[in-house]
């Protein structure tokens, strides 16, 4: 069989398996949820609501069917592409979702962006000299913004240049002053389509600091991967026989050893994503950054069931989707991986 | 050190391939600084108002949360408000209720000329049909339901309800924002269901933009009462109080609501005003924190324990360490701006008389009462009480008592709390309306009880499971009685609650506001609502015409 029918094969297995591995996750879910202590009337009403009207919300939001029931009209909407109504607002969750998954998704991308560029830059640096000056600044880099709290990083970063110097704003992700740009939830690529100048650098000056709190505290994981891959791969074979045939050093680096050491790199990346799809928590939270993260930590503490369990199946949904392109991008970049 | 041949000057080659490249980040480093330079222009005389509550929902229907009734204040008209002065003032309505002799059809005449946001007229139909929406589909909906047994239509601006019983409060009931009246016509398809991000209402302000983070509020031209001072108002919600804090300090919002705000930057905020930096508006405090004891289970089943322990509850201290002095001490459970409160009917922090009744309960004599309190782990003020409560007893009566605090996250403690699960819980309750039963009937009244034990209902809800033999009957005439007698009445339920101790009141919190140095001061309504249509810029010469 050829690599690409192997290719092929294995792409089948894993999009065949996501929707029972969603499945299953979905049931986990909505099982903790109910199993966990705490009761949506309560969020809903707080405390002292008299008992009668307690009974009407729950009736009302079908709380008081047996679990059974609510399990299978769960799966059964689930089925139907339903996630079915935030108990908190009576609003699609799926709405919610697309409003917020944007959000996320944009500071994300950007942070991800800035943390390749940054965590690459500073671990590329120190090739020259091994345990030199730039080579110790790096590893220290490295490990500082990997163990660096991010709610204090980002609270610090807040203050400073928001609170203090006063260049950017302390939160949000669009000036109040202004409407958002309509269309696809991405404001810089909705204002820039718009051809919206006031926009687009509304936006960019509130993302400014939380994509960079995020990417500055992300950087350390490259810069780690690459010093670590880039320095195994230049005490490789294929690299001394690059320099036996007398290419430079230079171009051995670059040509011969960098590409084969942001291998393992894509990798990260791709967990990286994944796991910012949903768990950029803390820097969404100071920022008060309307992404998804935020929106599901105010779903578990109202205990909108609906919307967390949508929340939980569109973001395991995600990462199954971008840890399977990053596999395939792997496959497809390095010969030597087989399925 | 381990050296890799040739590539010691790497480098310096790259800094020169790539030093277009380096001039290009550093640049954009420093365009940082410059991007403070890109802000938007501000919209003439809009104002930009900050709060940490988030908005699902714009309907009156799903509203239950202080942050919303602030919106809602603005967008819509109750059919009578509260004035600053406690006054009850016709807005909607241009008189109060006509009550039938037997008290239970109230008549409200309903002011003529009055439009919705979308060009309808509002009449006595329109009323009915948003009473009635709300007694079906509100989360609130209970308030109202509860009381109205039919809203009937008697004329194109008169409404009759009938009421289930006698009901004095009605007119502070029909004060609640939640009761707003919505468009028929807007809402048509919206009977039966709520209508998260639009609404049309007759208020001052009409919406022109809702997201959850943030709300465009213009002024409604053809609004019946006085225009707004303000161009318009943008609303958006700060996710942490820091944020909330240096939006403020920074001038990138122009007023901010004390909700949410953690108490050191209440503080700072404060001393900014006194300093004169900004301007602080305090509003009639309506939110009580108090202690609900479980009282039918021992160990505090145990009067003499209840009352050692109010004798032991130093309010003024606890107020100054864990509040930084801005929570009042309070010793009722009704809120002194309201009729019908009684002062300090709690006992008073007593060490000595504390002793000798943990002495009489068997404890002080090498033998303590060990006491669980439940704080709300999410709530930092509740943490500094708890833990400051636990140093004071440990200095005042450490051989008598130790308490042993907890922290539990909100939602799961209310879910406790009815079940019996907490022998002392820490938490707050403001009203829904603002008037004295809506303080009482919530933590006392009983559906069924069995001597001091109540079995089901409000009291076992909050947590002390304590009612007393009368008790509910008195709570129900206070609802029917007026002037001098129901005020009576309602210090006398006040004075048997203070009695057993079911509830230990802590403080008082009174809503704040805070406007940069160049708007006007901002002003609260009697429902602790900062009045926003009478904010404007300081110098602004005329009010703002759409």
């Amino acid at each position: 069989m050829s690599r690409r029918s192997h290719l092929l094969r294995y792409l089948g297995a894993r999009l065949a398996l996501a929707p029972l591995m969603l499945g299953l996750i979905a049931s986990l879910v909505f099982l903790l949820l109910r199993v966990a202590p705490g009761d949506p009337i309560d969020a809903l009403l707080g405390p002292k609501a008299p008992a009668a009207a307690r009974a009407a919300l729950r009736q009302q939001l079908g709380l008081d069917q047996p679990l059974l029931n609510q399990y299978g009209h769960f799966l059964s909407q689930l089925l139907h592409g339903d996630l079915g109504l935030s108990q908190n607002s009576q609003e699609p969750v799926l709405g919610i979702i697309r409003a917020s998954l944007p959000a996320s998704l944009e500071l994300g991308v950007v942070a991800l962006l800035l943390a390749a560029v940054l965590g690459l830059a500073v671990g590329f640096s120190g090739i020259a000299r091994p345990e030199g000056k730039l080579d110790l600044a790096g590893r220290l880099f490295g490990i500082g913004t990997y163990a660096l709290p991010p709610f204090w990083a980002a609270m610090v970063v807040q203050l400073v240049f928001a609170v203090w110097l006063g260049w950017l704003p302390v939160g949000g992700r669009f000036p109040p002053t202004l409407l958002p740009p309509q269309g696809s939830g991405f404001y810089l690529f909705d204002s820039l389509r718009a051809g919206n100048g006031q926009q687009f650098w509304g936006a960019v000056r509130h993302l400014v600091l939380p994509a960079a709190t995020l990417g500055v505290l992300l950087s350390g994981i490259f810069t780690n991967a690459l010093r670590l891959n880039l320095r195994r791969a230049l005490g490789s074979d294929y690299v001394e026989a690059a320099r036996s045939r007398g290419l430079s050093e230079t171009r051995v680096v670059l040509r011969h050893a960098l590409p084969n050491a942001l291998l393992p790199v894509l990798t990260i990346t791709g967990i990286t994503v994944a796991s910012l799809i949903g768990g950029a928590l803390l820097i969404e939270v100071t920022y008060s950054w309307p992404g998804i993260a935020y929106r599901l930590q105010e779903a578990i503490a109202q205990r909108d069931y609906p919307l967390v369990q949508g929340i939980v199946v569109v973001v395991a949904g995600l990462v199954v989707l971008v840890t399977v392109a990053v596999d395939l991008l792997v496959a497809v970049l390095d010969p030597r991986i087989r399925f | 050190m381990l050296r890799i041949a040739g590539l010691t000057d790497l480098p310096g080659r790259l800094s020169q391939r790539c030093g277009p490249r380096l001039a290009l980040l550093l640049t954009s480093l420093l365009l940082l600084p410059a991007l403070s330079g890109c802000q938007p222009q501000r919209p003439e005389g809009v104002l930009i108002v900050a709060t940490k509550s988030r908005l699902d929902s714009l309907d009156p229907a799903a509203a239950s949360r202080m942050g919303i009734m602030q919106v809602l204040s603005a967008l819509g008209d109750p059919l009578y408000a509260i004035a600053p002065d406690g006054r009850i003032e016709p807005r909607l309505a241009t008189a109060l209720p006509r009550l039938s002799a037997d008290g239970r059809r109230a008549r409200i005449p309903l002011r003529q000329g009055v439009l919705f946001h979308d060009g309808t007229r509002f009449d006595a139909e329109a009323m009915a049909f948003s009473l009635r929406r709300f007694m079906a589909i509100g989360t609130l909906g209970f308030q109202l339901s509860d009381r109205v047994r039919a809203v009937r239509v008697t004329g194109s601006h008169e409404l009759e309800l009938e009421l289930k019983q006698p009901f004095s409060p009605l007119p502070r009931l029909l004060s609640a924002i939640f009761l707003t009246p919505v468009s028929p016509t807007a809402y048509r398809a919206y009977r039966d269901k709520p209508l998260a991000d639009r609404f049309v209402g007759t208020g001052p302000y009409q919406l022109s933009f809702f997201s959850p983070q943030q709300q465009r509020l213009s002024p409604w031209p053809r609004y019946w009462g006085s225009r707004p001072r303000n161009g318009g108002l943008s609303l958006v919600t700060l996710s942490n109080s820091t944020a909330l804090f240096g939006a403020l300090r920074s001038g990138e919002v122009d007023l901010l609501l004390s909700s949410g705000l953690e108490i050191d930057h209440q503080r700072a905020l404060h001393r900014d005003a006194q300093a004169g930096r900004l301007r602080e508006a305090i509003g009639p405090a309506l939110e009580i924190g108090f202690l609900s004891l479980l009282s039918d289970q021992p160990p505090l089943s145990s009067l003499l324990l209840r009352q050692a322990i109010a004798h032991s509850l130093d309010r003024r201290t606890l107020s100054e360490r864990a509040s930084l002095g801005i929570r009042v001490p309070l010793r009722q459970l009704v809120p002194p701006s309201m009729p019908g409160s009684a002062a300090d009917l709690w006992p008073a922090y007593n060490p000595q008389r504390a002793r000798q009744l943990f002495r009489q309960a068997g404890y002080c004599q090498g033998k303590r009462f060990s006491l669980p309190l439940t704080f709300r782990s999410d709530i930092p003020t509740d943490r500094l009480l708890a833990l400051t409560w636990q140093a004071q007893l440990r200095r005042d009566l450490g051989d008598c008592i130790s308490l042993e605090p907890t922290g539990m996250e909100s939602t799961t403690a209310y879910d406790q709390l009815g079940k019996g699960a907490l022998v002392m819980f820490f938490y707050d309750w403001s009203a829904d309306y603002p008037d004295a039963e809506n303080f009482l009937v919530p933590l006392l009244s009983c559906e069924q009880s069995r001597g001091n034990r109540c079995l089901k209902g409000n009291s076992a809800l909050s947590g002390s499971f304590w009612s007393a033999p009368g008790l509910d009957a008195q709570l129900q005439q206070s609802s029917q009685l007026t002037g001098a007698p129901r005020l009576a009445l309602l210090r006398a339920i006040q004075r048997r609650a203070a009695a057993a101790n079911p509830y230990l009141p802590v403080w008082l919190t009174a809503p704040v506001a805070w406007a940069r140095p160049q708007l006007s001061t901002p002003r609260f309504d009697g429902s602790g609502r900062v009045l926003l249509a009478e904010l404007q810029r300081r110098g602004a010469r005329k009010e703002a015409r759409p």
